[in-house]
């Protein structure tokens, strides 16, 4: 027998056919089923608390003490090592953590996509939530430390510093669109990408200064592409110098490619990416 | 104007003899080329649903059925044909929804119900709506990694048939839960139907279709064998379980 609760449920009369989905209501669906997605992935990383997020601050800060504490003796003619390492750091660790939860996030979120029609594309993006949520952070405390060393940022500076670092997030969800439909079909694609962060963190120069290299060797630098993200923000924020018009082209084409390319791949196996969970 | 069009509709899945998943196995197999065998799922399959109706569809595992329910919502795509939808679905599939074992039963829900088409707004005031269907007040708050598979499958057609806008699709729609969840679930069901809901509906079950379906498909081999009454359909269901001949539609 039917108890009350359920003889009293309001029934939802059925829209007319005319009435297909789309409009203001399909665009407030989406915007809750991405605000739930970013809430969601949060709670599930860090438990739902503060404390939780606080341990994903302390591995790069733990990073930061350790390098500092060694690479500063070895540096230590180059004033500016300490700030360079730490903008070094937090750039990385976003580009790092991005790539990885972008890559495996359609196989993470599958449920989602072989029970129901959901766009994949909000399932890869929204993954990248939590390392935006952590740069954000990380910017508050690397402005902090700036103030500390005497280079207080200037509005300008952090404007260009902005930018930069949403560069560098349309690189991370071109490359995510990419390797996350890819992921499906080549089940280490994970172990590969780990391998080429590992091998990354050490291309770019993070725990180095870039001048210690000979001047031949930077383009190869520049092809890895949070080097140049990583330099110029660097040269805004520290030293205050803005980068050459090139070389803000050569970053804007580097975010275009990116985008081009895992859009490609996306588009090319992304209607399928069902048939692979 | 149908709800839901389906013209021509063909579905193949190609099967590897040999099954490479990691990028070391696709170099090592470079010199030692794989074999890719056609399976043809769907061929040629069209019918339209009318608006208010209720479509059922019978056949025997691996005739196609779970593959057309998944063209149907759009989870994938046909080969060749078209599907036209005029009308919002939303699809139980596979004996309920998935769900994120590492989050309570509430966040599932707005997880389950923003995929499905529901405002944040809507869900949160059909949250105690959804929780009292699936008897599952109690657990609110506990992680979905704790529940029994009935538990879950209990919350997934709670969220959908709250959810549920235009056209309902189901897959087994009465294979989950007690005796007592089971005819909750059919009163759900006659609620949506008096509505004015349409629903396609695949099930093993002749009573289901024929007590639950004005009109049935019977699809065998990827094929549609029969389209009529849902009496008719489920003879011949019984029939071809009985024969192992479906014959001409």
């Amino acid at each position: 027998m039917m108890n009350a609760s359920v003889e009293t449920r309001r029934v939802l009369p059925a829209a007319p056919v005319a009435d297909a989905p789309g409009g203001r209501e399909a665009a407030g669906a989406r915007a809750g089923l991405i605000w739930t997605l970013v809430r969601t992935d949060f709670k599930v990383r860090y438990h739902g608390t503060i404390g939780g997020f606080v341990w994903a601050l302390l591995k790069p800060l733990t990073m930061f003490a350790l390098l500092m504490g060694v690479f500063s003796f070895l540096f230590a003619s180059d004033p500016n090592y300490k700030l360079n390492l730490i903008i070094g750091l937090f750039l990385w660790d976003f580009f790092a953590e991005g790539t990885k939860a972008g890559l495996t996030s359609l196989h993470a979120r599958g449920f989602l996509l072989t029970k129901a029609r959901c766009p994949a594309w909000i399932l890869i993006v929204t993954s990248i939530s939590n390392a935006v949520i952590t740069l954000a952070v990380f910017t508050v405390v690397v402005v902090g430390f700036l103030a500390w060393a005497g280079h207080p940022p200037s509005i300008g500076a952090m404007l260009l510093f902005f930018a930069y670092t949403a560069a560098l997030l349309l690189i991370v969800v071109g490359f995510s669109l990419g390797s996350s439909v890819l992921f499906l079909r080549y089940r280490d694609l994970n172990q590969v990408w780990d391998l080429m962060v590992q091998a990354g963190f050490f291309l770019a120069p993070i725990i180095y200064p870039l001048g210690i290299l000979p001047e031949r060797f930077h383009i190869y630098l520049y092809l890895w592409p949070p080097t140049s993200v990583i330099e110029f923000a660097r040269a805004v924020l520290v030293t205050g110098a803005v980068p050459t018009l090139t070389a803000h082209l050569y970053l804007a084409g580097a975010v275009v490619l990116s985008l081009a390319v895992g859009m490609l791949i996306y588009r090319r196996y992304g209607p399928r990416a069902a048939e692979y969970l | 104007m149908s709800a839901i069009q389906v013209q021509s509709v063909s579905k193949a899945f190609r099967i590897p003899t040999v099954r490479r998943e990691t990028v070391r196995e696709h170099v090592l197999g470079l010199l030692e080329p794989r074999r890719f065998e056609r399976l043809q799922v769907l061929k040629d399959v069209s019918f339209e649903v009318q608006p208010g109706e209720a479509l059922g569809i019978m056949g025997r595992n691996g005739g196609g059925k779970s593959t057309l329910l998944k063209i149907l919502c759009g989870v994938y795509p046909p080969d060749s044909g078209t599907v036209t939808r005029r009308a919002a679905i939303t699809p139980i599939l596979e004996l309920g929804v998935g769900w994120n074992p590492e989050l309570d039963a509430i966040d599932n829900v707005c997880l389950i119900g923003s995929v499905m088409g529901l405002t944040l707004a809507d869900i949160r005031r059909r949250m105690d709506s959804i929780l009292a269907f699936a008897e599952l007040e109690r657990f609110a708050n506990l992680k979905l990694k704790h529940y029994s598979s009935g538990m879950a499958s209990r919350l997934g057609y709670a969220v959908a048939f709250e959810a549920v806008r235009e056209v309902l699709v189901l897959d087994e729609i009465f294979a989950v839960g007690d005796a007592g969840f089971k005819e909750k679930c059919e009163e759900r069901y006659r609620e949506l139907r008096k509505a004015g809901h349409t629903i396609v509906l695949v099930s093993h079950d002749p009573r289901a279709v024929t007590e639950f379906c004005s009109r049935a498909l019977l699809l065998d081999k990827g094929v549609i064998a029969m389209d009529g009454p849902a009496s008719a359909v489920t003879d011949r269901y019984l029939s071809l379980l009985t024969h192992g001949n479906a014959g001409a539609a």
